[in-house]
């Protein structure tokens, strides 16, 4: 793992946010309360899988016993599939605040079996993500504190008590590793912004994230510059399909995505009125790839990668709007992976429980 | 099995087991958990000592919450882990913008606690509701992800983008949040909790009344500066054209002397944002300073310095001006 510029150490995560798998098994996990991106070698001893699906009912009842706690103190916020054995990782959080736990639990594609993953004496490796000010930078923010926190500045007769500590943050709600550089999604809890930082792996001691700023362009007439909410890269990484926080789904080349520039990507598809992107995958079908949209209104939405190319620029706000897609009758579906070429993985909530299913691509 | 009870084994919490056979499996789960196949036991490991089985497990035990002991297959007791008796201490301390009328088109809140809060469990806790008191339904942003800052005591409450920005479907078919003349209320429940678990001391609300939409870029051009007097720690002044967001002026606003290094002091933002103070740490100097504008700071609607929110490409008012920082020179007297 030499290579990839891991050292042995504690993956200290203060929240698990969302994960991907990058190169040889590495796993990336974004810690939206340190600010930090971790790649973890999780070192899977599972032996190499073949094309079998794989599905696991009640699986928040499963880690909920497994952390031995109540199926409400436990958040499952991410899946991903290693790419070799198919084992399916779990981005956790049990229990609230300082007192919680964040756990990164493998369930065994075999056997439906669950351990967590060792995050003490692992290889891993850690770059920064945060937007707030470096600690040399005089912007930090500047707030009148309550109680005792903070340094006291005597002015006159007065005493003004004020706290020096960054409040902004930069919530992770995606990433995605493309041909070494990890893409990520942020949501700011300030400006709103619309950016995509690429950040090169392995990670170097000089890394500067490029954040690419991207706008897209509503039915010929409004420009917007909000944040990506979920993405996926296709056509061997060339394109992304990105779905924002306002819900037009916009294609960009990722060979325009030219730091310091002005992106403007063309609005292929709207969601409908109401209605959030959750997650994206892609997936082979017939020869032809297509994309699977996870949104909170419908069921799964596919889209064919050919239709996106023919699409042009949305110039109406009305419906039907952008390209053809089928929507399946498959509700509830927050999470989407790749699970081998045959099957996609879901994370899908049905009667109150939470549930991993296969989906065989032939029959989407 | 003659004995359960909570216990400590080398510095640990643990269950001990009295009077178990070596050979008789023993498994904690908790109490809620149903019946169904396949169910993995409570990770944890298991210390067998003459006649007696110490659970130590691998996650801590949940305060307040039961766990049965299952030895040989047969459930033989119920524990329930104690919560120690903690009181509700935390409360909202802040909810901004404080200006009471607020733009049609207002993007964001900001809710301010006075420690830590849980996360996750904003969407049942925080709401708009009308003047009737009832739930503004599809008002929010629907977020899984939830915005808060490092401390987790600052939380950004967005209003859905998608029907405040036109050509967008959910505007064209549903329109704005707000209707201009209508009044509603941000309301945070006392049954939110604390990063310890315990819910706050009571809840909090504020409330807004709808004004009209803002779709221009801010303007520091109509600003007005109160210019302070040398010599003296007498505040700079600056008064806004309009409200601007709370969380952004903390740090968009800074003041620099004629070298262009910062002047150390206290910020306050006014009430109704609708101005700020700087008072300096050492006396004024009677030299050229300046007031230095980051272009990201954003009014109650999100328009900035360089580009408005919502953009409309055949308006040439809207066109974006290059976003680099402003600067207004003051020179005390």
């Amino acid at each position: 793992m030499s290579e990839y510029g891991l050292g042995v150490g504690t993956v200290d995560i203060r929240s698990a946010g969302p994960i991907a798998f990058g190169p040889a098994g590495i796993l990336f996990l974004a810690d939206n309360i340190s600010a930090k991106i971790f790649a973890v070698d999780v070192a899977d001893p599972g032996p190499d899988a073949g094309s079998e699906p794989f599905d696991l009912e009640n699986v928040d009842l499963r880690v909920a016993a497994f952390l031995g706690s109540e199926t409400d103190d436990v958040v499952i916020s991410d899946l991903a599939v290693h790419p070799r054995s198919h084992n399916v990782y779990l981005s956790v959080q049990r229990g609230r605040g300082d007192g919680g736990r964040q756990v990164l639990v493998r369930v065994d594609s075999l056997d439906g079996s669950i351990v967590d993953v060792p995050l003490v004496d692992v290889p891993h490796a850690e770059v920064t993500i945060a937007d707030a000010p470096a600690p040399d930078d005089d912007r930090v923010d500047i707030t009148l504190p309550q109680g005792t926190e903070g340094e006291e500045l005597h002015i006159g007769e007065r005493t003004i008590r004020i706290l020096r500590q960054p409040v902004r943050t930069s919530t992770v709600t995606d990433l995605a590793y493309v041909e070494g550089a990890l893409l990520v999604a942020g949501l700011s809890n300030e400006e709103f912004s619309s950016k995509l930082r690429r950040i090169p792996f392995p990670f170097s001691d000089d890394v500067r994230a490029n954040n690419l700023e991207i706008f897209h362009v509503s039915h010929g007439k409004w420009e917007t510059a909000a944040p990506i909410r979920t993405f996926v890269p296709y056509d061997g990484g060339r394109s992304i399909l990105a779905s924002y926080t306002c819900t037009p789904v916009v294609h960009f080349s990722l060979a325009d995505l030219t730091p310091g520039t002005k992106v403007v990507g063309r609005t292929v598809a709207e969601l409908g009125a109401m209605n959030q992107p959750l997650d994206m995958v892609s997936f082979t079908q017939g020869g032809e790839e297509h994309l699977l949209v996870a949104n909170s209104a419908h069921g799964l939405i596919k889209i064919a990668c050919r239709d996106i190319d023919r699409q042009a620029p949305l110039t109406e706000p009305s419906e039907p709007v952008g390209v053809p897609r089928e929507t399946e009758d498959l509700q509830g579906i927050t999470r989407l992976a790749n699970l081998g070429a045959n099957h996609v993985l879901a994370l899908q909530a049905n009667d109150g429980r939470l549930h991993l299913r296969a989906l065989k691509t032939a029959s989407l | 099995v003659t004995r359960v009870f909570w216990s400590h084994r080398d510095g640990e919490d643990c269950l001990r087991i009295e009077g178990v056979g070596e050979s008789v499996t023993v498994e904690v789960r908790p109490y809620s958990a149903p019946a169904i196949e396949g169910l993995p036991s409570m990770a944890g490991r298991l210390v067998r000592d003459d006649g007696s089985a110490d659970f130590v497990p691998r996650f801590a035990f949940a305060e307040g919450t039961p766990y049965s002991v299952v030895v040989g297959g047969v459930d033989v007791a119920v524990l329930t882990r104690p919560r120690p008796d903690v009181q509700a201490t935390t409360e909202v301390i802040g909810i901004f913008p404080t200006s009471t009328e607020v733009p049609r088109n207002l993007l964001r809140l900001y809710i301010w606690f006075s420690a830590q809060m849980s996360e996750g469990y904003v969407a049942d806790h925080v709401r708009i509701v009308d003047v009737g008191g009832h739930e503004m339904v599809g008002v929010l942003l629907p977020s899984e992800h939830e915005l808060w800052d490092g401390g987790r005591r600052r939380l950004t409450v967005l209003l859905d983008p998608a029907r405040i920005k036109r050509g967008l479907v959910s505007h064209h078919e549903v329109g704005y949040p707000l209707a201009p003349g209508t009044s509603f209320r941000l309301v945070v429940d006392d049954t939110f909790c604390d990063a310890r678990g315990i819910p706050l001391r009571g809840g909090a609300e504020r409330h807004y009344e709808v004004g009209a939409l803002e779709r221009r870029r801010v303007e520091p051009d109509r600003w007005a500066l109160t210019v302070p007097s040398s010599h003296t720690k007498e505040a700079l002044s600056v008064a806004f054209e309009r409200p601007l967001d709370h969380g952004l002026l903390t740090r968009c606003l800074r003041v620099t002397d004629r070298g262009g290094q910062l002047v150390d002091g206290a910020p306050e933002v006014a009430p109704e944002e609708r101005s700020w103070r700087f008072t300096p740490r050492e006396p004024w100097v009677a030299r050229p300073h300046a007031l230095v504008i980051d272009p990201l700071l954003e009014d109650l609607a999100g328009n900035s310095l360089s580009r408005v929110f919502d953009r409309d490409l055949t308006d040439a008012e809207d066109e974006p001006v290059e976003p680099v920082p402003r600067t207004i020179e003051f020179c005390p007297r």
